[in-house]
């Protein structure tokens, strides 16, 4: 992949190529250093006592309290909270993938009456704002008894996770179509000659080939889904069923705001997508790439 | 279907064509060679129930007077009064200019929403070209530094506003930081999300901030694809970085920065989850943005869903025409270079 740019060692550089390169490097250190701030700021508050969150703005507190993490855990149960969000995170990852790698592969290696047509709507659908269609949606959701005072915690979630698989779904359309529009045709044309239907075509031989575009979809609508605010906050009525970042606003609301705690229950928020990321981040990169590059 | 019409159009096959036989087996065939549909099907279906129907029911209630109270549906179409009432254009016109209350926070916000879009888009483009292009020349990465360059991006929400939001307290680090270094006249004594004039200029550091990841990543994609052959001809030629970097790099990497602008465009008209957990649209509406005012419509303070729903229209087609815009000035030029 990566190619061998200019290759120019630092001997043969010049006192001003070398001076650029200085200053391109200290740029780039700057830039990680404010990449990774907020993040060190979160664990070094989490482990801070609260009134010295706002004294002590360095990153090492005078003294570590661990014990503020598992009481966020455990005493304000977000271990519960984690589980809410999980429930209805995973589905709508499984549930993205598998609705548009189908569609992605319908549209890049089939033929069909109005193929290009539908396609570029679905690529326009990109520019509506999900803002605009909110109203709507939660009417149309009390209508099929998903949301209200009746509904249960199941049927709740059912009405989160089947619009947000829908709300991700131009992107999700665009990167499998443009995955399987970079792999060989000829893979589907000879095992379709040996008699192989397309649905075992997409299921035995594309599918399991496009795992950097599954890793991109996947963590893409993990990630949105585990951070959404504004839908959960209008559908779940119920704190028991609280996702984390609901959660975290709903403590806030509560009582005078304690940054230690704050920023544990934040942390807590964003460890499962970082680790997630660290594992596939490699494949996720490669399905971007794929795409963009098409 | 198109076959059938065509060869009907022929008077004297038709006779033909219609016993129930022939007729099978055309459809049959038609349906086979259509087949590839079944694979679109699913998105399709779930699209027509939770996408179009809402946009129609939005696009039809936008014409309404509603609160939520009483009864208005698309199926039966029902509008009842006294809770509901036909409205024309008024909803459109009360916050365009009619409600002087309502249409001045609604321009307000949108100055903010256009300072946003032309600033977030630009300085992300910016920053992570330049980022890629230095990336790019260091060969290859180092692996961590590529993962926390990357943090950012997976962690946009909640947590991460907070983060920010403490950082931006008047007795906060970067205030702390200012004053260490001398900068103390640089500082917010009342916080940067306390004081008008830094609250907006705060916010959008967050969104460059976790938007600039993925450009980059898309950005260093767009650059493996560069021939380095064009870049050795034109140091023969006497070019100098900056001449390569204006008249190579950037109009070859135009595809890609049109789909960085897609994706920052809608994230500046459309996000508005950052103003409303970080500063609620204050101080003094100075962080207003159009997505919030629709918020507050639809499920907030001012509850009047017909006005949030032509809001959004318009709105939509704001980034639509935006959209074309940049589809007009970056597309083109991605054909021309593949050509």
């Amino acid at each position: 992949m990566t190619r061998e740019p200019l290759s120019l060692s630092m001997e043969k550089l010049g006192l001003g190529q070398k001076l650029w390169a200085l200053i391109a490097f200290l740029c780039l250190l700057a830039y990680l250093v404010i990449s990774i701030y907020p993040f060190l700021w979160m664990i070094a508050s989490a482990l801070k006592d609260n009134s010295e969150v706002l004294t002590n703005s360095s990153l090492i507190p005078k003294q570590v309290h661990w014990e503020i993490l598992a009481d966020v855990w455990n005493r304000l149960d977000f271990w519960q909270y984690f589980l809410n969000s999980l429930m209805i995170s995973v589905p709508i990852v499984i549930g993205t993938v598998i609705v548009y790698s189908l569609a992605g592969y319908g549209f890049a290696m089939t033929k069909f009456w109005g193929k290009e047509f539908l396609y570029v709507f679905f690529m326009g659908l990109i520019v509506v704002p999900t803002i605009v269609v909110l109203v709507p949606l939660v009417q149309e959701l009390r209508a099929f008894g998903l949301i209200g005072r009746d509904a249960s915690k199941f049927a709740t979630y059912v009405g989160l996770i089947i619009p947000a698989i829908n709300g991700g779904g131009p992107w999700a359309i665009f990167l499998f179509r443009s995955y399987f529009d970079s792999m060989p045709r000829d893979l589907r044309d000879a095992a379709r000659i040996d008699g192989c239907s397309e649905w075992g075509v997409y299921a035995r031989i594309y599918l399991p080939l496009a795992i950097p575009a599954i890793a991109t979809v996947g963590i893409t609508n993990f990630i949105s889904s585990w951070n959404a605010y504004v839908f959960p906050s209008v559908v779940i009525n119920n704190p028991d069923w609280y996702t984390l970042p609901l959660q975290l606003r709903y403590l806030d609301m509560q009582s005078v705001v304690q940054w230690n705690v704050r920023m544990a229950g934040s942390l807590i928020t964003v460890l499962p997508v970082i680790i997630a990321f660290l594992f596939l981040q490699r494949y996720y990169i490669r399905g971007l790439t794929a795409a963009a590059v098409k | 279907m198109a076959n059938l019409q065509t060869t009907s159009r022929l008077g004297q096959t038709k006779a033909n064509l219609l016993t129930p036989t022939r007729l099978g087996q055309t459809l049959r065939k038609q349906l086979k060679k259509n087949s590839g549909f079944l694979f679109v099907a699913p998105a399709v279906l779930i699209f027509l129930v939770f996408g179009l129907y809402t946009i129609i029911y939005s696009f039809v209630l936008s014409f309404f007077r509603w609160k939520g109270s009483s009864i208005f549906s698309l199926f039966p179409p029902t509008c009842e009064a006294p809770g509901c009432a036909f409205w024309g254009l008024q909803n459109y016109k009360d916050f365009l200019y009619e409600d002087k209350g309502v249409a001045k926070l609604f321009w307000m916000a949108m100055e903010n929403n256009l300072v946003v879009a032309l600033v977030v888009p630009a300085a992300t483009i910016l920053i992570s070209l330049l980022i890629a292009i230095a990336l790019n020349r260091a060969g290859r990465t180092i692996p961590l530094f590529r993962t926390i360059m990357m943090l950012p991006m997976v962690t946009s929400g909640i947590a991460v506003y907070f983060a920010w939001s403490s950082i931006y307290l008047s007795d906060g680090p970067l205030n702390a930081m200012l004053n260490a270094a001398g900068l103390g006249f640089l500082s917010a004594p009342h916080g940067w999300l306390g004081t008008a004039g830094t609250a907006l200029p705060a916010l959008m550091v967050v969104m460059v901030w976790s938007s600039v990841p993925l450009a980059v990543i898309l950005y260093m994609a767009g650059l493996q694809t560069i021939d380095q052959e064009l870049y050795e001809a034109a140091t023969i030629d006497g070019a100098n970085s900056w001449h390569m970097l204006w008249y190579i790099t950037w109009p070859l990497l135009r595809p890609v920065t049109f789909i960085i602008l897609i994706f920052a465009i809608n994230s500046a008209f459309q996000g508005f989850d950052l103003p409303l957990l970080m500063t609620k649209g204050g101080p003094a509406n100075h962080t207003q943005v159009v997505g919030l005012r629709i918020f507050s419509f639809g499920f907030g303070d001012d509850l009047q869903l017909g006005i949030a729903s032509a809001m959004g229209w318009v709105l939509f087609l704001l980034v639509f025409v935006i959209s074309l815009i940049n589809l007009r000035i970056f597309r083109p030029a991605a054909e021309e270079v593949s050509k």
